[in-house]
């Protein structure tokens, strides 16, 4: 909302080199010279803050869970599958699916910057993007997820892939054990954005 | 200096010298130095409202300046460490946006420095701009990258391309690729270069950022994912049943017998 970023009211505690103050002048500035429309950057921070999250994931996640035929068409080309249900959207120019088994856990990550799929899972979280998730998670895949919560058995094979190209990974997690019959909305309720990154199992339906 | 090349101290922006050409101080997989993700789970997309305007403000900035595949990557590439860190990912766009807009001219430093002024009991201590610390574009030799030789776009806007050419590479291949030739901007990370891995997929064929970046062409490339054993990338003390996959552009690659 543009009522939020404060515009006209005096920062007394920020200088000059502070980001709140520059992103308001250079705002100010383009939108003076006619480049930007402040209607339209709103519009763009509400549909990436509403709209496009890791919910379109989770859907996507679920629908695997329950129809196999879907999963290995997910699995063997994406790009058709995420055509055909009408997800649309930025960084999804080619998507690779990879899926977690009993003996191999997939975490996706971007050590050169931080690309994401946005149409599928909205704007990555900050840890995603923070330098030391970039650094650590090729080197000490297990130490930095067993931080994060999540401890692999030592004879899980770990697949770290690296977004250097245009390619956008998602993690398909293993559906949780007692889930038996549950419906497309519920399963999606588990498909935490997490677990499409692949930090984290999908949630333990017991805790719902 | 490069995270890796020394102390591991990388923590500590003062340690990272800026402007170093290669590795860039982006080019973060495996260095050393770093401490505690810092994990939320359930993070929401902005944790402040400054943030929410930087993101608004992309597709304005892109539109009035870079808009070639690579070009707004190499821009936060080209940032002064502190510039690239001190305030994250937002904090990084909105330098680079700062640099993008000065050097298409579209918001000259002075401009945006009586833009600054000009808010109410604002009390100006202007550190230098962004784009006064940042390293300038490296003029690169169009010779030392693969031949330019046009494919039509598709329909739909992109980087996709299809390419008429055969793969040089299979699934299966031992491949490896040696350091970039020159500065600029490149997707190849520094923590495969000179490790042997194995071809274990092709991708859809796509423009060169190496090459759009320094607007020399799109070059379409085929697009290989490698796959390297821990062992290979960070020896003796790599963890173990872990494999690192990267997805290389094919001018990047040569064909390697290496072991690993």
């Amino acid at each position: 909302m543009h009522d939020d970023h404060g515009h006209g009211h005096p920062h007394h505690d920020l200088d000059a080199s502070s980001p709140e103050i520059r992103v308001e002048a250079l705002e100010d500035l383009l939108v003076e010279k006619g480049l930007a429309d402040r209607a339209r950057i709103d519009a763009t921070i509400q549909r990436y803050e509403h709209d496009i999250g890791p919910m379109i994931g989770a859907e996507l996640v679920a629908h695997a869970w329950t129809d196999p035929a879907l999963a290995s068409r997910l699995l063997a080309d994406a790009d058709d599958v995420v055509a055909e249900l009408g997800i649309r959207g930025a960084e999804i120019q080619h998507i690779e699916v990879k899926a977690n088994t009993p003996g191999v856990h997939n975490v996706v990550v971007c050590t050169l910057c931080s690309c994401y799929p946005w149409a599928l899972l909205g704007l990555p979280p900050n840890w995603y993007k923070s330098p030391e998730y970039r650094a650590r998670v090729v080197r000490e895949p297990r130490a930095v997820l067993a931080e994060m919560g999540l401890e692999l058995e030592p004879d899980t094979e770990v697949h770290i892939w690296d977004s250097s190209s245009e390619t956008r990974f998602l993690v398909l997690p293993e559906r949780p054990a007692g889930t038996d019959g549950w419906p497309v909305e519920r399963l999606a309720e588990l498909v935490t954005r997490d677990s499409m990154i692949g930090v984290a199992r999908a949630a333990d339906p017991a805790g719902e | 200096m490069h995270p890796d090349a020394g102390e591991p101290s990388a923590a500590d922006p003062n340690s990272v010298e800026p402007n170093s050409t290669w590795p860039g101080v982006h080019d973060l997989g495996g260095t050393h130095g770093w401490g505690s993700v810092p994990y939320e789970s359930d993070e929401p997309p902005f944790h402040a409202a400054w943030e929410r305007r930087v993101f608004g403000l992309l597709g304005a900035v892109t539109a009035a300046s870079a808009q070639r595949p690579g070009e707004f990557r190499y821009a936060l590439e080209r940032l002064h460490p502190d510039d690239y860190f001190d305030h994250g990912y937002y904090g990084r766009w909105l330098a680079g946006f700062e640099l993008l807009l000065a050097e298409y001219g579209v918001i000259s430093p002075d401009e945006m420095a009586s833009a600054l002024n000009r808010g109410a009991n604002r009390e100006l201590q202007h550190r230098s701009s962004p784009i006064g610390r940042a390293a300038p574009t490296f003029a690169r030799d169009p010779a030392l990258l693969p031949p330019d030789v046009p494919v039509p776009p598709p329909q739909h806007r992109g980087v996709r391309r299809d390419l008429a050419p055969e793969p040089r590479f299979a699934v299966g291949d031992r491949v490896a690729a040696p350091a970039a030739p020159q500065p600029g901007h490149t997707r190849l990370p520094a923590y495969v270069v000179d490790k042997p891995g194995t071809v274990v997929k092709l991708h859809p064929a796509e423009v060169l950022p190496d090459s759009t970046a320094h607007d020399l062409g799109e070059r379409p490339q085929h697009v290989y994912c490698v796959g390297y054993d821990a062992q290979t990338l960070w020896g003796d003390n790599a963890e173990p049943n872990t494999s690192v996959y990267v997805d290389l552009y094919e001018c990047y690659l040569n064909p390697t017998n290496g072991a690993g």
